[in-house]
């Protein structure tokens, strides 16, 4: 049973078209990447995906029905959305940010239930941010600001996790820490994730499928390990360098016009 | 810290309850202070049995008391509204007359004075009825800007305001160069910002008109706290927000309306009690709405009482005072926030 279904996708902005007849469907419980090169449309397709964006044509199904015909609040229920972190303009602490979480659920007087502090305190528990709970956002790093926001989510309790860009910005090791969070939520609690990203070498360790979105049209969903071939990855990002593989992880390292190894350099 | 416990109903309460009898004392206390001296004890001393006019009794009640109660609907009205535009806004430099309601207001004003009406609506002169007329048209009309211009966007919004100020100012100035002098004295009076005594029966409607808007604002204020994270992130969490944008827009202008139309244009109220207020007791709007509120009250009665008492027997106008204690405050808060963050940039 397929939890997003996409049919003939297609968007456009004034400036043109970004999408064009996109089909593909993520299954219930799988962990999906999209990459590609800027403007190729990752964000936007992330954004049909959240209801945020109107298909343009074709149709985006969320647990077999259009993600349009949601009202804010069921939708809220079936798909939570993280976006990239940011420090919010007020001093919002992190318990109070996740508990924002439960808002549609809150009681007429404007309170949260009892569950709904159980259920933030599980996913403060699950994203390891507890032990800074009571901190503003301001006072934490970027690493911790993103468990938070993505901590958040959890506690919406959504069957679907969207993510644009989850790790940009962060050190290796944060990098690696959500992903291994990522991981969890979908054998743990089966969810359902999809992840933007440019990291396609760290993504491919972690996901199901990857989904390939470059700018003249060309698409290509896959496993991951097979999105390593040189002329995938020149046909839509436009780079040469070395696919490799060490152990059973396959990677790709891009060369640049200047790097040492590439053909016709002198070394 | 008071701003690291979550809060509950329990402690909200006990705050409010506690910040609506310090209102109840600065209140008491204000109305005992003044050019004239007044004993409570002759005013309700003696229940009048002879039917003379006891001039304690008429002091308190009809003058004091009345433009007490005044001051402190327009101040909990302007501290509101200012939390509600700082939310929205996410911008904590915004206050209740960032979209413009100020010129509309003003330009309603300067018309009514020009024009020379000369009639009365409840017992409100055509300034108050332009005003207030005025300040909700250009608040209408600033939002339907902004939503022509991006899909009710923050940035469209604020420009759309600063603009539509800058219009309506320039056809102020135009009003006010082609005036009278008498004419040009009253208009700059009103946009100094004033309290004067006020009837009963406008204070009870006005009064009603501004708690009814307090009470509707923090129904929907854990949603307001959402809205402060971004539109996209409130409603994929599940908030109807162009419902609770709009509603929180239309409350915020038409108790701003209320408060203008009553006392003209009084700065800084709205932008520093609702900063202080959040200070102290954090930025969630279950608390900063209803505690801005009295704060406000407290804050436009003890300004309003400096203003009647610094240049006695004669009078200042009050917006003269909140300008002179709110004006150096502001200067350190744009200080401070354009070097921490750029608030435009998300």
């Amino acid at each position: 049973m397929n939890m997003i279904d996409v049919s003939h996708l297609g968007f456009s902005y004034s400036e043109g078209d970004v999408l064009r007849d996109l089909s593909f469907q993520v299954e219930r419980g799988s962990f999906l990447t999209i990459a590609g090169p800027n403007g190729a449309g990752k964000s936007t397709l992330l954004n049909l995906l959240s209801g945020r964006l109107k298909a343009g044509s074709g149709s985006v199904k969320i647990d077999a029905a259009d993600v349009q015909s949601y009202p804010a609040a069921a939708l809220a229920r079936k798909v939570a959305v993280v976006r990239q972190e940011f420090v919010p303009m007020f001093g919002f602490s992190v318990l109070e940010t996740v508990l924002m979480a439960r808002v549609p659920c809150y009681g007429p007087l404007g309170f949260e239930s009892k569950r709904d502090r159980e259920i933030a305190g599980g996913a403060l528990e699950a994203t390891d941010t507890a032990k800074f709970a009571r901190r503003q956002l301001g006072q934490i790093s970027g690493g911790e600001r993103q468990r938070v926001f993505i901590a958040r989510a959890l506690a919406q309790d959504t069957p679907v996790l969207l993510l644009d860009e989850p790790t940009s910005f962060l050190d290796l090791r944060h990098q690696v820490r959500i992903y291994d969070l990522l991981k969890k939520m979908q054998i743990e609690q089966g969810k359902t994730i999809v992840a933007v990203t440019h990291d396609i070498n760290l993504a491919a360790q972690y996901c199901d499928d990857v989904l390939l979105i470059g700018t003249q049209g060309h698409y290509y969903k896959g496993p991951g390990r097979d999105v390593f071939s040189p002329e995938k990855i020149e046909k839509v990002f436009g780079v040469t360098g070395f696919a490799g593989r060490i152990g059973s992880e396959k990677f790709f390292l891009p060369l640049g016009k200047y790097a040492r190894d590439r053909h016709g350099n002198v070394p | 810290m008071s701003t690291n416990e979550l809060l509950t109903g329990k402690r909200l309460i006990g705050r409010v309850a506690f910040s609506v009898m310090l209102l109840a004392a600065v209140m008491f206390v204000c109305s005992l202070t003044g050019a004239e001296s007044v004993s409570l004890k002759k005013a309700f001393g003696s229940v009048s049995t002879t039917g003379a006019i006891n001039p304690d009794y008429e002091i308190f009640m009809q003058v004091r008391v009345p433009r007490i109660v005044l001051a402190a609907i327009v101040g909990a009205a302007l501290a509101c509204s200012g939390v509600v535009f700082q939310g929205l806004l996410r911008n904590p430099l915004a206050d209740p007359y960032i979209l413009g309601i100020s010129s509309g207001a003003g330009l309603g004003a300067v018309i009514a004075v020009i024009s020379g009406f000369n009639w009365m609506l409840w017992g409100r002169s055509p300034i108050a009825v332009f005003a207030f007329l005025g300040a909700l048209g250009t608040v209408w009309l600033v939002w339907l800007i902004g939503r022509l211009a991006g899909r009710s966007n923050v940035t469209s919004l604020l420009l759309a305001g600063v603009v539509v100020n800058a219009f309506f100012s320039a056809i102020i100035m135009f009003l006010t160069s082609i005036a009278r002098s008498d004419q040009i004295f009253s208009t700059i009076f009103w946009l100094m910002g004033n309290i004067t005594e006020e009837e009963w029966f406008i204070l009870w409607l006005s009064g009603g008109c501004v708690i009814t808007g307090v009470i509707a604002l923090f129904y929907i204020s854990p949603q307001l706290n959402v809205i402060s994270f971004g539109q996209d992130d409130a409603r994929s969490m599940g908030i109807n927000t162009p419902a609770v944008q709009t509603i929180a827009f239309a409350v915020a202008a038409a108790i701003t309306a209320v408060a203008v139309s009553l006392s003209g244009l009084i700065g800084f109220v709205g932008l520093i009690v609702p900063h202080g207020v959040r200070l102290v007791f954090g930025p969630d709007h279950r608390q900063l709405l209803p505690v801005s509120a009295i704060v406000g009250a407290i804050f436009l009665v003890a300004c309003d009482t400096a203003a009647r008492i610094v240049v006695a027997p004669a009078q200042l106008p009050v917006g003269v005072v909140t300008a002179i204690v709110g004006g150096p405050f502001f200067l350190v808060l744009l200080i401070r926030h354009t070097r921490k963050v750029g608030w435009l940039a998300k």
